[in-house]
């Protein structure tokens, strides 16, 4: 059974934050926020609205694009650290909320920036084990509600959205090889206790210096060089963050998107956001995707696209 | 390695910073020269790197203009 990624849909809320707006209470001018963290503004959820109900919104914009019988869809993985409830897991909401069958799997993955990596492997390794047909992953990590807005290491760089990718067969996109990492002496970096805190010394370091090595460690892995890979899609941390791999890898600028300026680093949708606009380029073969951050915890993955 | 104004501008110039690094000032604050948060953290990996040196958090007021760089450094290393 070839299981790979069919289709990706994107749900990101309305509303704006204007980062300029807060810029005076910062002290950060507008090439800071333009240039240095790379965002303008942050799309926020509506209060009330749990991470179950961007999945849905998610999942509303999937059935535009694909035909889905979900009577079919036998297993259901949400990715979050926001969970609706501690208890239940928030996929058996999503499950009830967009009618899935009995027979459907469904859990959670609690990972943050890596969560996107670390799903996809699961889902396809676990469908494929116990032959099942059609998934679907979604990430969803509103962390406007565990944002203090008077923090300037935090307040300004997330924002809130979903995704979903449907895996199944006749896909275009498969997932070639991925490897893992963890840094758990770092947990307190990014930690929530009551609110989210990081260190962004540390955070930085942590990426500039183990992302390139272990993207590097994956092409060796492979037997790919540079020129072998289309498109480097990477966690959308901060446009520095951004920049500092892709300087640090010494790849070309035009390999790599950036697209967050106007909503923010949305955690483990920031990679399936943009891998949904490559989705439709035809020249693609093969993308590297490098998620990284909470735990501290990495992840890397090659992607081949079956034009 | 020892540290000295022009290898520490090197680095400052490696880290690729707005400001011309020809212009900067050994006694002034590099924050107060123009470099942000995100400069000085790169500049002070970049250090760490070539130095083979941990600047710990405790640390950062002691490496905040290049003399205070190059004598933090120095100390460290002899």
């Amino acid at each position: 059974m070839n299981l790979g990624l069919k289709q990706i849909a994107v749900y990101l809320p309305d509303k704006r934050i204007s980062n300029l707006k807060f810029k005076n209470n910062f002290n950060f001018d507008n090439d800071f926020i333009n240039n240095k963290i790379g965002v303008k503004e942050r799309a926020i959820k509506e209060k009330n609205e749990k991470s179950s109900d961007l999945c849905v919104k998610a999942f509303k914009n999937l059935i535009k694009k694909e035909i889905i019988d979900t009577s079919t869809i036998d297993c259901c993985i949400v990715i979050t650290q926001n969970p609706d409830y501690k208890i239940p897991h928030t996929s058996s909401i999503v499950h009830n909320k967009i009618e899935l069958p009995d027979n459907c799997a469904c859990f959670d993955i609690s990972l943050g920036c890596s969560g996107y990596v670390y799903g996809l492997s699961n889902i396809i390794s676990f469908m494929r084990f116990n032959n099942l047909k059609n998934g679907l992953l979604f990430t969803s990590d509103p962390y406007s509600d565990i944002i203090n807005e008077n923090d300037k290491n935090t307040a300004p760089i997330f924002g809130d959205a979903a995704t979903v990718t449907y895996i199944s067969e006749n896909s275009k996109i498969f997932l070639k090889d991925a490897i893992f990492g963890t840094s758990g002496k770092n947990f307190q970096d990014l930690i929530c206790k009551d609110y989210l805190y990081m260190n962004g010394r540390s955070i930085f370091n942590f990426t500039a210096t183990m992302i390139p090595q272990h993207i590097k460690k994956l092409l060796i892995k492979n037997n790919l060089e540079d020129f072998d890979i289309d498109k480097y899609i990477f966690h959308q941390g901060s446009k520095y963050i951004v920049d500092t791999i892709c300087k640090r890898l010494k790849i070309n600028k035009f390999k790599v998107p950036f697209d967050m300026l106007n909503y923010g680093n949305t955690v483990s949708s920031s990679i399936p956001i943009i891998l949904e606009k490559e989705m439709k380029n035809d020249s693609l073969k093969k993308c590297v995707i490098s998620g990284f951050g909470v735990g501290l915890s990495w992840g890397s993955a090659i992607l081949q696209f079956h034009q | 390695m020892k540290a000295t104004s022009d290898n520490i501008r090197e680095i400052i110039a490696e880290a690729d910073i707005l400001i011309e690094v020809t212009k900067l000032k050994n006694d002034i604050l590099l924050k107060d020269q123009g470099a942000d948060s995100l400069d000085l953290a790169n500049i002070l990996l970049l250090l760490e790197e070539k130095f083979k040196i941990k600047i710990p958090d405790q640390d950062l007021d002691q490496v905040q203009s290049i003399n205070a760089i190059i004598e933090y450094i120095n100390n460290k290393t002899s």
